[in-house]
């Protein structure tokens, strides 16, 4: 049977049910982010896991020009390596049939028996190459779904030159390519790059690479560690063209993945703790003020023997049942929200099977962390009113104490209204509340900056990235360096405006005891496509000898200007150099190093050499370009501005449209509960007072504005805070963000700090004209008679 | 001293056939059951009758606190019973001042500003401080209500009340929460606004012995009329002991 105490607190409940739901909500708020934030670390860590598990991920990996496949054995036998994939890995050119452009892809190589010892594939769709087949290809889940192919499909493949008609048997999964993106390029474009599976044989044939591999892969044995492991592989491969071995920790779609779980790390801690802070206070208030209507109450059951404890205990229910409340929203809510944010993913992440999986160590520490806010939260209030003697706790409270205002004091005080003072004296008096309704609404304000920062920061990136470095329309790269002269027939191609060649080659820097491994693009000076800007956003003059590195992996490396860097290049007569820092460059994504174009030829050793070019293209003849672009068989590769962009829009874009509604949705309902809460607090505290006012003559306007005032003055006070915390917020955030892989600069704008502003004063707006409207239920005469 | 009722002058108040009922079916409570009076400027009406009477409530629907049922409450050919919500609110702000048992002060103003208060929003209103010397609290012009005693904090009630020069004082058991020598004390301040600033007052009390300083005494009992007294002799409020 229920106890009369129990039954008291049902009804007590239900008769401040709306406090005691805003307070359920701020909490379920914060615990939603938490059990989302930490269920989708869960989620994708422990997926990752089991893929790589199932699917055997290598942890290992190396490019190289060509080995024989003697080679690979002998890497299978040094110590500390458990198992070995070696194969080709090329890159190609498509076409893709209604696709003006060409679409470029890297083709990996599949054992012509049996199946991977690394890297298993996981067919998704139609059906696994049949031993022998000839003419059939397994196409990466991401390009197939960009450009709707299925099995049974056609595409069209330039495999070194030639042009080859290739069935796709089956739409395939691959532990390497869970993030699929052209090497290099900051932004994913799944339309025009995608990762394909032929048979050895076929590539082998295709490329003259019979008996040999030029990729491979490996896994260590237990207890071994990788670096011995890849200092052995790249001693081993050096005769053979190894382009440097590198562990998952360096592998860009294991990275991508990771940084995923490190931002989503950074939110599960920092925001649920401000939500629960925010939590706790209104349920002290909540509390307190209950407590001071049932001061007779509480005396008249000391009176009758109950022990403090079962006053303590009483009140403490209270919180949990709010805290039950908070539990059970933030619970559903982190679960729908963690389900959406897990379809987002799969426009990113390409997993077998990535569903939304709860973390359950989660809940159990959500309902200890918001019973401890709750317990925070109530306890003093208890613990005052369970000391009082009931005697005195019979007696009528007596008025309240005030004073002057700090304002007042300063000698402004003769021009406040007497509706100011008012509001400013209560504040005074009560300042932790008004701290905390402070807080609560700078939260608020503050979360919202977050989202669009973030949003600022990357189509600043983008307008960086494509209006002010690359102004080109179409880059290209070719399958083999060739002689200058293929720049002559490039510029044959119909529509070019201009044309300016680059050259890349991968190298090794070293400073100190930090290496990077990367791809050094030799550029002509003064370039007018790709250009190398400073932080200033000024050209930088590319050096007739010497190195122009990303800020960010001058960092890395602790490197300044002017020090010497060791770069040893890991293709052709392999050279190994001592070349100057001659300058930093700035960019928002990856990590680069920039030579002149001549003096990088100088330093490979070798002549007039490019790799790609890039384009400037009449609008007009761009679908002419892009198609005879497909009939060259010596591009390996294809990046079309305007595509990039557009893919970008159509997912990025789109997953920070989704954050943002959840981010506004977090703030709208922090600032109408605080703001909710604060007003009915005062409403009930000061009922008698206000409703005085209304018998001596004040109308339902000069009552309300008394109550306005308060949360006026509030709000002003929190808004500049909330700008604040929000800059701190989101600085926080992009700090975590940035990686080598991408830097997203901290962009604040005056409309994202106005509609922050604006969406906050529409919440408090609508919660005090719902608090307003309980005005009208003032009871006049009641308030005449003797205080509650 | 105007201590005679003038039968030929015109009544401020014309009340006839009040009722006010409470509540519906067998939850019904009948507060006035018709009352008859008429109230005229300058006298000092003293209420009497046991608890459940009908005083409040009178006194309320006088103050335009409160609406009855039927009958007919004339202030000064207004008909209050028409009265809107707002013209309710402007006829508190400007002709009523009100005094409780409980002085429903503002506990975050002064005395001052307490009466500041109402002579920011009244029509025709006299100096704070000006309110305040009439009840003899020059001294405690920027003292809270929680620096103040019961008595004083009632005669910053009172202060606040006239500060308006009101038609009509209004006062329900002034000195209900005071002892015997500062409720003498608050009545001499109500006593002394009624003759110096002729405001018709009306005092509701449980003490018969009050009734001595009023020129009427009313009493009231379920809800009726059921006397009308008129004192020969106004007793000063210091000769008053109970």
């Amino acid at each position: 049977m229920i106890s009369y105490l129990d039954r008291k607190l049902w009804r007590d409940l239900r008769r401040m049910k709306g406090q005691a739901i805003a307070v359920a909500l701020v909490m379920g708020c914060g615990l939603a982010m938490m059990i989302m934030a930490r269920s989708l670390i869960h989620s994708l860590e422990s997926t990752r896991r089991e893929y790589y598990e199932a699917n055997h991920f290598a942890e290992v990996f190396v490019q190289l020009k060509r080995a024989p496949n003697s080679v690979a054995s002998r890497i299978g036998q040094l110590p500390g390596v458990a198992a070995v994939q070696s194969g080709i890995s090329i890159q190609v050119t498509l076409d893709i049939p209604g696709l003006d452009e060409p679409a470029s892809g890297l083709v990996r190589s599949l054992p012509d028996v049996g199946i991977q010892q690394l890297n298993r594939l996981f067919l998704r769709s139609g059906q696994w190459l049949k031993p022998g087949s000839r003419d059939q290809v397994l196409v990466g889940e991401a390009f197939a779904s960009a450009n709707h192919l299925a099995p049974g499909d056609r595409i069209a493949m330039l495999l070194n030159g030639k042009r080859q008609e290739l069935r796709i048997a089956g739409i395939v999964l691959s532990p390497e390519f869970i993030f699929e993106s052209r090497p290099g390029a900051a932004l994913p474009d799944n339309r025009t790059y995608g990762i394909f599976w032929m048979p050895y044989k076929e590539v082998a044939r295709a490329f003259d690479l019979d008996g040999a591999f030029n990729f491979l892969t490996l896994t260590l044995a237990p207890g071994a560690s990788e670096q011995p492991v890849i200092a052995e592989v790249d001693r081993l491969l050096r005769p053979y063209g190894g382009r440097g071995a590198f562990g998952r920790a360096d592998h860009p779609s294991h990275i991508r993945v990771s940084d995923e779980s490190r931002v989503l790390q950074t939110i599960s801690v920092g925001f649920p703790v401000v939500f629960l802070g925010v939590a706790a206070f209104m349920t002290n208030a909540v509390l307190s003020r209950l407590l001071n209507l049932q001061r007779e109450q509480i005396a008249i059951l000391k009176a009758f023997g109950f022990a403090n404890r079962h006053i303590v205990i009483h009140y403490l229910k209270f919180a949990l049942v709010m805290v039950v409340g908070g539990t059970v929203l933030g619970t559903v809510g982190g679960i729908l929200l963690g389900g959406r944010l897990v379809e987002m993913y799969h426009r990113f992440f390409r997993f077998p099977d990535l569903n939304f999986r709860l973390d359950r160590t989660a809940l159990p520490l959500a309902i200890v962390v918001s019973t401890l806010a709750a317990i925070v939260g109530v306890f003093g209030a208890v613990r005052r009113a369970a000391r009082l003697p009931p005697a005195e706790a019979m007696r009528p409270e007596p008025p309240a104490n005030y004073r002057p205002a700090l304002v007042e004091r300063t000698g402004i005080g003769r021009i406040l209204s007497h509706t100011f003072r008012i509001a400013v004296r209560n504040i005074e008096r009560r300042p932790m509340q008004a701290a905390f309704t402070v807080a609560g609404l700078a939260l608020a304000t503050g979360i919202l900056i977050v989202p669009n920062c973030f949003k600022d920061g990357v189509s600043e990136i983008l307008d960086f990235q494509w209006d002010v470095i690359q102004r080109q329309d179409v880059g290209i790269g070719l399958v083999e360096p060739s002689s200058d002269q293929v720049r002559h027939l490039l510029r044959q191609l119909p529509g070019v405006i201009t044309i300016e060649p680059f050259r890349q080659a991968f190298v090794r820097i070293s400073f100190g005891r930090q290496r990077r491994q990367l791809g050094i693009q030799g550029l002509p000076r003064g370039g007018l496509h790709n250009r190398v800007l400073d932080e200033s956003s000024h050209q930088i003059e590319l050096p007739s000898d010497g190195l122009v590195v990303s800020g960010k992996l001058a960092e890395v490396l602790g490197a300044h200007v002017g020090d010497f860097i060791q770069v040893e290049v890991l293709e052709g007569k392999r050279p190994v150099r001592m070349v100057r820092l001659a300058g930093l460059a700035e960019d928002f994504a990856g990590v680069a190093a920039y030579m002149d174009l001549h003096a990088l030829n100088r330093l490979l050793e070798e002549g007039d050499i490019i790799s790609g070019a890039n384009f400037r293209v009449d609008s007009a003849q761009r679908t002419e370009f892009l198609r005879a672009l497909k009939g060259i068989p010596r591009v390996s590769w294809v990046a079309i501005k305007e595509s990039l962009r557009e893919n970008f829009r159509q997912t990025t874009a789109a997953s920070i449209g989704l954050i943002q509604t959840i981010y506004m949705i977090f703030a709208i309902v922090v600032a109408f509960g605080v703001v909710y809460n604060n007003a009915r607090i005062s409403l009930a505290e000061r009922a008698r007072e206000l409703a005085t006012l209304r018998v001596i003559g004040f109308s339902r306007r000069e009552v309300g504005a008394v109550l306005v005032s308060e949360l006026v003055i509030l709000a002003i006070m929190a808004v500049p805070l909330g700008l604040l915390i929000g800059t701190g917020f989101a600085t926080a955030i992009l700090r975590a963000v940035n990686t080598e892989t991408v830097r997203v600069p901290l962009i604040l704008t005056t409309s994202n700090y106005a509609f922050a502003v604006l969406v906050v004063t529409v919440a408090s707006t609508a919660s005090a004209l719902v608090v307003l409207r309980k005005l009208n239920q003032l009871n006049l005469v009641g308030a005449l008679k003797a205080p509650e | 001293m105007n201590n005679q009722l003038q039968p030929s002058q015109q009544p401020i108040f014309h009340v006839r056939g009040l009722t006010k009922v409470y509540g519906v079916g067998t939850a019904e409570v009948r507060a006035l059951a018709g009352v008859d009076l008429d109230l005229y400027a300058g006298e000092l009406v003293v209420l009497l009758g046991p608890s459940g009477s009908g005083k409040t409530t009178l006194l309320n629907n006088l103050g335009g606190l409160d609406v009855p049922t039927s009958g007919t409450l004339v202030y000064k050919g207004a008909d209050l019973t028409q009265a809107t919500d707002a013209q309710l609110t402007q006829y508190r702000r400007n002709t009523v001042g009100f005094i409780f048992q409980f002085y429903n002060l503002i506990p975050s103003l002064t005395a001052r500003e307490n009466v500041g208060l109402i002579t920011e929003i009244a029509g025709n209103p006299m100096e704070p401080e000006a309110a305040l010397e009439m009840v003899n609290l020059s001294g405690r012009l920027d003292h809270f209500p929680a620096q103040l005693s019961g008595g004083e904090q009632q005669r910053v009630a009172i202060a606040r009340a006239i500060a308006k020069r009101p038609e009509v004082l209004l006062c329900d058991e002034p000195t209900g929460a005071l002892d015997v020598r500062t409720g003498i004390v608050v009545l001499e301040a109500i006593q002394r606004v009624n003759r110096e600033l002729g405001t018709l007052t009306v005092v509701i009390t449980h003490n018969a012995v009050m009734a001595e300083m009023a020129d009427r005494v009313v009493h009231l009992s379920d809800g009726r009329v059921q006397s009308v007294r008129t004192n020969v002799q106004r007793a000063p409020a210091s000769s008053l002991n109970w």
